[in-house]
């Protein structure tokens, strides 16, 4: 038989009961929210320092290396050589001139080439720069503690670094043969002197790497057959003030670029190593993460499945008195949705409370990783200021939410199996 | 025509390896506004009778027809619904909801009925004022005597407007002044509202008031005498 009428509880009705029984045990409901936050917020700081870690690494790496995009030989990138090089450097600069980038754009000369002294020779990266305008006049200039940097119209100067200094037993003023091999057998070198040595504290920069003029280095690649009128050069790196620009500029460059050998790559296809190492922490970082999240899970599962065991009773009495199998489910259910709501907001107190301090002191980190430590290639600054972008809040709000209103689906179901006469005969 | 007709009721369940026979053939007739009392010793299937009446429980065979209605022919949700707009409980340990006032534990069924708001405020003040408790129908259970948490559960149950209140050992927990007081309420009320009461007990001073007292022993009906 159909019953005449039906039942549809309001809504406003759940709330107010679920609300009431959340709060039924205060000291329980506050508890649990306060571990939930407590956990919500070591997430969120893991998270930030380990955002703000590889943020720094991806920032180091790109102003150390050759920024966001960079346009290289096609070969380059899977067999170096210094016959690999862009002949019309004059003509890719003219064309990238025209384009309105928001950013630097910067022409490289790299080379592997020896660096030899009356004392000591040893195979180094030689950067040929424009020395005014590329960033690692901003970057290594501050980190000088001898000479000086290399003047624009300088065409034999050089910058080392002390580790280099002290291989090649040099000082300001030394001279230092530079010997690059040409493709056919033979060498080319070239003389140049110290004008400036750096420490940065980074071995990849102190002990590796060799900074002249452009001109300087332009030699060897002449030596190569190119032809100077060109202004050839091995690459350009094009340093954006914006990151969400590589996408359509390094589009862009592609339709615009006269030269068919010349490759247009973003900083993630020319450092694939560092993007590995980053994908490889954030993995770990997640196991641990979820690790964290389960206790806290069986933590919320304990608390409402104690709150669902302990009113059997009374979902007896619901039962008994016409309340649906579903309505009780939803009830069960709000009544997590709300602690879920308030996991969430206390969570964000905690954490963003967390989030803030370390965003604005940062954590030292000097002690704990030795100077000039480098991970694929690159450094992390040592002091970090955690940092969480829209999509990380986005995302961990998201995290906490669903996992704790999942948490509550084994208590409702338990609480939808009570049979009101075992329940009321509890 | 009857109220509520029982014919031939048996109930056994399982206990361990043991079948007990809780109810065998039971048999009976209610009319409107009947105010009648199930007694027997303890295990004799008192409660078991009201829970088959109240569609809480499912006999093992026989049929209960409330209104033409046969409870054997309803599924669990359709049976929920039967229990909502037609019969209303009353438990031996009061059974209030502890989160929510008087008014509102008597408002909970109307809210389950979709009676709109101002209707259901205003008959939850009226049955609380009939058990004598609209002074303090903002208290929550936890600050009311056991008598008057009792009187709500009376003001729910009847607040509802069901065909019939099936209240178990409904003064069980009551001292007597405050169980004879709940019972001139109950009987009051049914007749004013026409309502059908069967409640069962073992207390004597309930026996006295009913007007119909079937006696039960080990599941079998051994009288029912009417007034």
């Amino acid at each position: 038989m159909k019953q005449a009428h039906t039942s549809s509880l309001p809504l406003s009705t759940f709330v107010m009961l679920a609300w009431r029984n959340l709060w039924r045990h205060r000291r329980r409901t506050l508890i649990t929210l306060f571990s939930i936050a407590i956990g919500f917020g070591l997430t969120v700081l893991s998270i930030g320092l380990q955002d703000a870690g590889h943020h720094s690494m991806v920032k180091n790496a790109i102003n150390m290396g050759d920024g966001h995009i960079t346009l290289q030989q096609r070969d380059y990138l899977a067999s170096p050589a210094n016959y690999r090089y862009i002949s019309h450097g004059k003509q890719l600069m003219s064309v990238l001139s025209k384009q309105s980038i928001d950013g630097k754009v910067v022409p490289r000369i790299t080379l592997q080439v020896l660096a030899s002294t009356a004392n000591n020779s040893v195979g180094v990266r030689l950067q040929g720069i424009s020395p005014a305008t590329d960033p690692l006049h901003k970057l290594l200039k501050k980190n000088m503690t001898k000479g000086h940097w290399i003047e624009k119209s300088d065409m034999r100067g050089l910058i080392i670094g002390e580790g280099m200094a002290r291989k090649l037993k040099v000082k300001i003023g030394s001279k230092i043969i530079i010997i690059a091999g040409k493709k056919g057998g033979d060498s080319e070198s070239h003389l140049g002197r110290v004008r400036g040595i750096f420490k940065s504290g980074i071995s990849e920069l102190d002990s590796y790497l060799i900074i002249s003029g452009l001109e300087f280095s332009r030699k060897f690649l002449v030596a190569e057959g190119a032809v100077a009128e060109l202004k050839p050069l091995t690459r350009i790196a094009i340093f954006l003030n914006n990151e969400e620009d590589i996408a359509p500029l390094k589009a862009t460059i592609k339709i615009i670029n006269p030269e068919p050998d010349v490759a247009v790559l973003d900083w993630q296809e020319m450092m694939p190593q560092l993007v590995q190492y980053i994908v490889i922490d954030d993995i770990s970082a997640y196991v641990m993460q979820i690790f964290i999240l389960l206790v806290i899970l069986f933590g919320i599962i304990n608390t409402v499945l104690m709150s669902i065991l302990e009113r059997t009773r009374e979902f007896g009495l619901l039962r008994a008195l016409g309340l649906k199998r579903r309505y009780l489910i939803l009830l069960v259910f709000i009544e997590t949705l709300l602690l879920s709501l308030m996991a969430v907001v206390f969570g964000w107190l905690i954490g963003g409370l967390i989030h803030w301090y370390v965003a604005v002191n940062g954590i030292d980190f000097t002690g704990m990783i030795p100077e000039g430590t480098t991970f694929a290639g690159t450094f992390m600054d040592p002091v970090i200021y955690s940092e969480l972008s829209v999509h990380r809040v986005v995302q961990l709000t998201s995290i906490i939410f669903i996992a704790t209103l999942a948490s509550g689906i084994y208590p409702a179901i338990k609480a939808s199996r009570i049979q009101p006469v075992e329940a009321l005969r509890t | 025509m009857s109220v509520l007709t029982i014919e031939h009721i048996s109930k056994s369940y399982q206990q361990g390896e043991i079948e007990v026979q809780a109810l065998t053939d039971v048999n009976l007739k209610f009319e409107k506004s009947e105010f009648a009392a199930l007694v027997g010793p303890s295990g004799s299937g008192k409660t078991t009778l009201l829970n088959l009446i109240g569609g809480l429980d499912t006999p093992t065979s026989g049929d209960i027809l409330l209104n033409s209605t046969n409870l054997s022919e309803l599924n669990e949700q359709a049976l929920s619904e039967f229990r909502l707009f037609q019969i209303g409980f009353i438990f031996q340990a009061y059974n209030l909801v502890p989160v929510l006032s008087a008014l509102e534990n008597v408002e909970l069924v109307m809210v389950l009925q979709n009676i709109p708001t101002h209707e259901r405020r205003e008959r939850a003040e009226h049955y609380l004022e009939m058990v004598g408790l609209k002074e303090l129908m903002d208290r929550r259970p936890g600050a009311l005597s056991g008598g008057q948490q009792q009187r709500v559960a009376v003001a729910r149950a009847l607040a509802a407007k069901p065909k019939l209140v099936l209240a178990d050992e409904p003064t069980a927990n009551l001292d007597s002044e405050n169980a004879s007081a709940l019972l001139d309420i109950m009987h009051n009320l049914a007749k004013e509202e026409q309502t059908t009461f069967i409640f069962s007990t073992h207390d004597v001073r309930v026996m006295e008031r009913a007007e119909r007292i079937i006696t039960l022993q080990d599941g079998v009906v051994q009288s029912d005498v009417s007034e």
